[in-house]
């Protein structure tokens, strides 16, 4: 059994904290010394993934760096070489994979991405006021030591409905159902969230596939830099700021949603796989259920192996697609090394169902996807399963909602039966529903790093 | 026969290059260069050969080095490989392309050591046919059909996905009416171009 060390780890990688608010700083080391100076004040503040015995602190505090930052704090250039390609290069570069292409091109993200990223510091709040006073805190921080320049700072906030956080994003879906299982977390197994066993049942993942340090699905450690103890207990993210269309999706779904027999509440849940409370289609094909959200021995136990056909869930829908299960047969042996840690919250103003909205307004996801291989976990499953439908058998379509899809020719595919108000049905012209504002690669250090970062003591020899 | 499995052939050839030592551009240097050249695609010269599905030509040079103990290896010349997975027999397939694609045949493989000149079909077929090696394995995508028949189907499928979307929802009657016209349509285009990349309705 694999034990943890949660004094080391930080805190956002070892879970989410489902805070309402949080800020997304991106800095610039502006030197070395000076730089290190900073990581170091912030280093003692970072918060771990030790239990929080006496209750939820008022906010939290997490820092990662891009491959230009640590080149930028000194590291050697030993250690330097021996990161992933994907995280040397960066997020820019990997546009061709990621199918961050026509309107979404790096040439087209917001201004500052085109600007030396090299810190990105994530607080999270339980009040606005908090999370300001901790932003403040971090640009103290950069003014005291010289050692780093804000570049941006990205506000997140939870769609609030009646005065009171939700778990909506801007389109109406209730987002963020299960992470990933795996070893040494703690918490019980969720049944559905980490990979099925033999027998049909569910299991943790090998702690490698998140953190690094520990065996992986394939019983290996993976790829380290070095020094090893650089690595391990760290993890790499790809943050991604989504823009999402919200009246396009709203104009497409009444025109559609109109001629789809099931109507359009149907036709939502058939583009994510659940309807837009959260119950998985896979479970509850005719109706929504609110129970069956609240249950999570339940919300995310299923599998596909019932619905080969896509009748229930489309074969094409987003949840089928970004997490596969056991579709893919081999007893889902194909996904487990392919899964991704997600961390995400809104961003924007959110806009009730009868109000008009607006494609240009700022409202959005951040998205953050953390696994101990960009390459091998999120980049495939952006750009073979997300991107592209081949797996799955459905040729070239994309993910509809999140999917790129340029020159409005792209179909979706909704499977179905014989019954009148599951009719098969193509939804044909895609719009783009989501777009990309700009995003990167980071490496979430463990503590113990982190002060090896500030020291300048990182050593590959 | 483990390089064919019903009417789909895996052709693998390794033509050996001529080595002359005393010429300016070697003869693997000029086929490379050529090779480079050739269109890919709709344009490509193999379209016209009407068996093939997909071919690759490579120019290799020698083996790699790999693992120890080091047992160092080398083949006798370069090869030219070429690969066809194609409809139909062998010879008629050879002698095809020495018919329809005569020129590109020869600047290919008047490289090659031993061949006859691309005058004779029946004289290049059982040229190519000596350097022949088992594929065993290839890649099955077109269950046995011809390439008309695949590309006619591709474009069934992209044409047939675009009439339910048009058509969905509509009563018995109009949809038969609508997929009357539709069929007549579909029914009498010419088939796609051999190597198109899109297929559009």
């Amino acid at each position: 059994m694999v034990k943890l060390n949660l004094f080391d780890i930080q805190g956002f990688v070892a879970r989410g904290y489902n805070f309402p608010r949080a800020g997304f700083l991106l800095a610039e080391i502006l030197d070395c010394q000076a730089g290190r100076e900073f990581v170091r004040r912030v280093t003692v503040r970072v918060t771990s993934a030790e239990r929080w015995e006496r209750g939820k602190p008022p906010s939290t505090l997490n820092i990662g760096f891009t491959w230009k930052g640590l080149r930028q704090l000194g590291l050697p250039d030993a250690t330097l070489l021996s990161f992933p390609d994907e995280f040397y290069q960066g997020m820019r570069a990997r546009k061709h994979i990621l199918g961050d292409v026509g309107k979404n091109d790096p040439a087209n993200w917001e201004p500052v991405w085109k600007e030396d990223i090299h810190v990105w510091l994530a607080v999270y709040a339980q009040t606005a006021d908090e999370l300001a006073r901790r932003c403040d805190e971090m640009g103290r921080l950069m003014r005291e030591t010289g050692g780093a320049r804000l570049l941006y700072t990205q506000p997140a906030s939870a769609v609030y409905i009646n005065g009171e956080p939700t778990s909506k994003e801007h389109f109406g879906y209730t987002d963020g159902f299960g992470n990933p299982d795996y070893e040494g977390v703690e918490r019980n197994t969720v049944p559905g969230q980490g990979k099925l066993t033999p027998d049909g049942k569910w299991a943790p993942l090998a702690t490698g596939e998140f953190i690094l340090g520990y065996p992986d699905e394939a019983r290996e450690l993976p790829a380290c830099p070095v020094p090893y103890i650089l690595g391990i207990n760290g993890t790499y993210m790809a943050y991604r700021k989504l823009h999402e269309n919200v009246a396009s999706f709203r104009r497409y779904l009444d025109e559609k949603g109109a001629q789809y027999p099931g109507g359009k509440e149907k036709l939502a849940a058939k583009f994510v796989g659940r309807w837009t409370d959260g119950t998985p289609l896979e479970l509850s094909p005719d109706r929504p259920d609110a129970d069956l959200v609240k249950d999570p021995s339940r919300n995310t136990n299923f599998t596909y192996a019932p619905d080969p056909d896509g009748a229930r869930c489309p074969i094409g829908s987003h949840i089928r697609r970004a997490h596969p299960r056991d579709a893919f047969g081999f007893n889902g042996d194909l996904v487990n090394r392919r899964r991704i840690m997600r961390r995400g919250l809104p961003y924007g103003e959110y806009t009730p169902p009868d109000q008009p909205a607006r494609d240009e307004d700022e409202h959005g996801i951040v998205f953050m996807a953390l696994g101990t291989s960009l390459f091998r976990q999120f980049e495939f499953v952006q750009q073979q399963w997300i991107a592209y439908g081949n797996d799955a058998r459905l040729g070239n379509d994309k993910d509809p909602l999140v999917g790129w899809h340029h020159g409005g020719s792209d179909k979706f595919i909704v499977q179905g039966t014989a019954d009148p108000r599951n009719t098969p049905f193509i939804c044909g012209s895609l719009p783009n529903f989501v777009e990309m504002r700009g995003g990167e690669y980071f490496f979430l250090p463990s503590l113990t790093a982190l002060r090896l970062i500030a020291d300048g003591s990182v050593d590959p020899r | 026969v483990a390089n064919q499995n019903g009417n789909m052939y895996g052709l693998t050839i390794l033509s050996p290059i001529i080595d002359d030592p005393k010429l300016k551009i070697s003869h693997d240097a000029a086929l490379r260069i050529y090779l480079e050249r050739l269109p890919r695609h709709a344009g490509s010269p193999f379209a016209k050969v009407s068996g093939t599905h997909m071919c690759r030509l490579v120019v290799m040079d020698d083996v790699v080095f790999v693992g120890s103990p080091a047992t160092e290896e080398h083949l006798k010349s370069k090869y030219l490989i070429f690969n066809s997975n194609l409809y139909g027999g062998l010879d008629a397939y050879l002698q095809e392309m020495a018919r329809k694609i005569p020129d590109v045949v020869h600047d290919v493989w008047s490289h090659c050591v031993g061949y006859p000149g691309v005058t004779d079909p029946q004289a290049f077929a059982a040229y190519m046919k000596k350097c022949q090696i088992e594929t065993t394995f290839y890649f099955a995508d077109v269950n046995g059909k011809t390439v008309e028949q695949t590309l006619q189907a591709l474009r069934t499928k992209v044409a047939f996905t675009a009439f339910i979307e048009e058509n969905q929802g509509r009563s018995p009657v109009e949809l038969q009416r609508e997929f009357a016209a539709f069929w007549e349509r579909l029914r009498k285009l010419p088939p796609p171009a051999a190597g198109a990349k899109e297929l559009t309705w």
